[in-house]
């Protein structure tokens, strides 16, 4: 890793009311760790945050780069797909919150989500057929690291074990896929190299982990394209005309 | 016993850590040492565990800012895994804590000047406005502020919040 590299690096957090920091102190720090921008988990239901700055004012006042996403939070595919509707055209990136088979298997299948977030999460599963859907719709499986940075014992076992299962099914399928440490607040906030030096302990290449962490901006800049008016279909787009070429 | 000639002795690695801490919480170099043996047990093992060696050299924690530095030292080559034993440090005494390496030395000397910034701002108290309710606050260096709410304190910088002061001005 280079220096030029860091600005790649991209971390996804909730921020307060969820969070236990806001979105401008979480943006300050993850600059400090050398993170080149950070995706916004904004909770739909609790969105009239209080006080707190928006990604336009964080990205001119901290240098760095703030991600317009929303994660939907709900247990039932139905709801999920209202909530889409709603706010897919609204926000930057979309996250599904997975965690029971039924909500991972509507998240795969559904191209209009881009991650599928703690798709392992209490009872939560993934096999061949939602690998298998979620490679075909694009849609990114999320490591989550949290357990692993912030639990101990038993719990974090079964968190190891469970991302390597899901490592094992997206290598096979070659599924895309995030990473993220899952910060609620400042002080969770870990940098790339720490994240990627944890990811070797617990099996994962180094650079498979640096990788999920720059696939959150390569997604940010895919959607911000095409959500930014020059964007007709694939293959044709508005441009301005340039009498001199 | 006699020391080690010197092409014997282990290599070390000096890591340069940040410390940060939400107010109203302390910490001292034998409880953060014993947090780091700790977390690098429960991730490395035993074995990886002494391999690695994580020990700490230089530790201070500032009361007042809630912000410290330390120099840890590893073995040579098992930097990066004295990296992953640090960032599974996330609670010390049921109070979270952030830590961050800022950088790595082959001295403690170079350790020191390169990255070691010296003593922060000290934390100052006021009153704060935020999500339109008078708050406790303390600021701390730079931006940063932090900002007690009923749910415990909230890290915020000064984007999010509205100063006594600047807002008398405002409706003046």
């Amino acid at each position: 890793m280079t220096e030029a590299d860091r600005d790649v690096f991209y971390e996804a957090v909730s921020a307060y009311p969820n969070g236990r920091s806001t979105a401008a102190r979480l943006a300050l720090t993850a600059r400090e760790q050398g993170y080149g921008g950070v995706v916004l988990r904004t909770d739909p239901d609790r969105e009239t945050a209080v006080g707190p700055a928006n990604p336009t004012e964080i990205a001119d006042a901290d240098g760095i780069d703030a991600v317009d996403g929303v994660e939907i939070r709900t247990d039932s595919p139905g709801s999920a797909s209202g909530a889409l509707g709603e706010h897919r055209a609204e926000h930057t990136l979309v996250i599904l919150a997975g965690g029971t088979g039924e909500m991972n298997r509507f998240a795969a299948e559904e191209p209009r989500i881009d991650v599928l977030a703690r798709p392992m999460a209490g009872r939560g599963d993934v096999d061949h057929v939602v690998a298998r859907a979620a490679a075909r719709n694009g849609v990114r499986i999320e490591f989550d690291f949290s357990s692993v940075l912030r639990t101990s014992g038993g719990r974090r076992v079964r968190a190891v074990s469970d991302l390597r299962k899901l490592r094992e099914l997206v290598g096979k399928y070659d599924v895309p896929y995030v990473v993220s440490a899952g910060a609620g607040s400042h002080l969770e906030l870990r940098a790339p190299r720490e994240l990627a030096a944890v990811g070797e302990v617990i099996g994962f290449p180094r650079e498979a982990v640096l990788e999920g962490l720059s696939e959150w901006g390569r997604l940010a800049a895919r959607n911000r394209d095409l959500q930014g008016g020059s964007f007709i279909e694939p293959g044709v787009r508005v441009e301005s005309y340039d009498e001199e070429s | 016993m006699c020391a080690l000639p010197k092409h014997l002795r282990p290599r070390w690695r000096y890591l340069a850590v940040g410390i940060e801490r939400p107010p109203d919480s302390s910490l001292d170099r034998r409880t953060f040492q014993r947090a780091l043996w700790a977390a690098a047990r429960e991730l490395l093992g035993d074995p990886g565990s002494a391999d690695c060696d994580p020990t700490v050299m230089r530790f201070r924690f500032d009361e007042e800012g809630r912000t410290g530095e330390a120099i840890v030292r590893v073995r040579r080559n098992e930097r990066e895994r004295g990296r992953a034993a640090l960032a599974c440090v996330s609670d010390i005494g049921d109070e979270p804590v952030g830590l961050h390496v800022r950088g790595t030395s082959g001295t403690i000397r170079s350790c020191e000047e390169r990255h070691l910034r010296g003593r922060s701002d000290s934390g100052s108290e006021m009153t704060v406005i935020f999500g339109g309710v008078d708050r406790p606050a303390r600021k701390r260096g730079g931006e940063r502020v932090d900002v007690h709410t009923e749910e415990g304190w909230v890290g915020a910088t000064a984007l999010d919040i509205e100063t006594e002061t600047s807002d008398r001005e405002q409706r003046e």
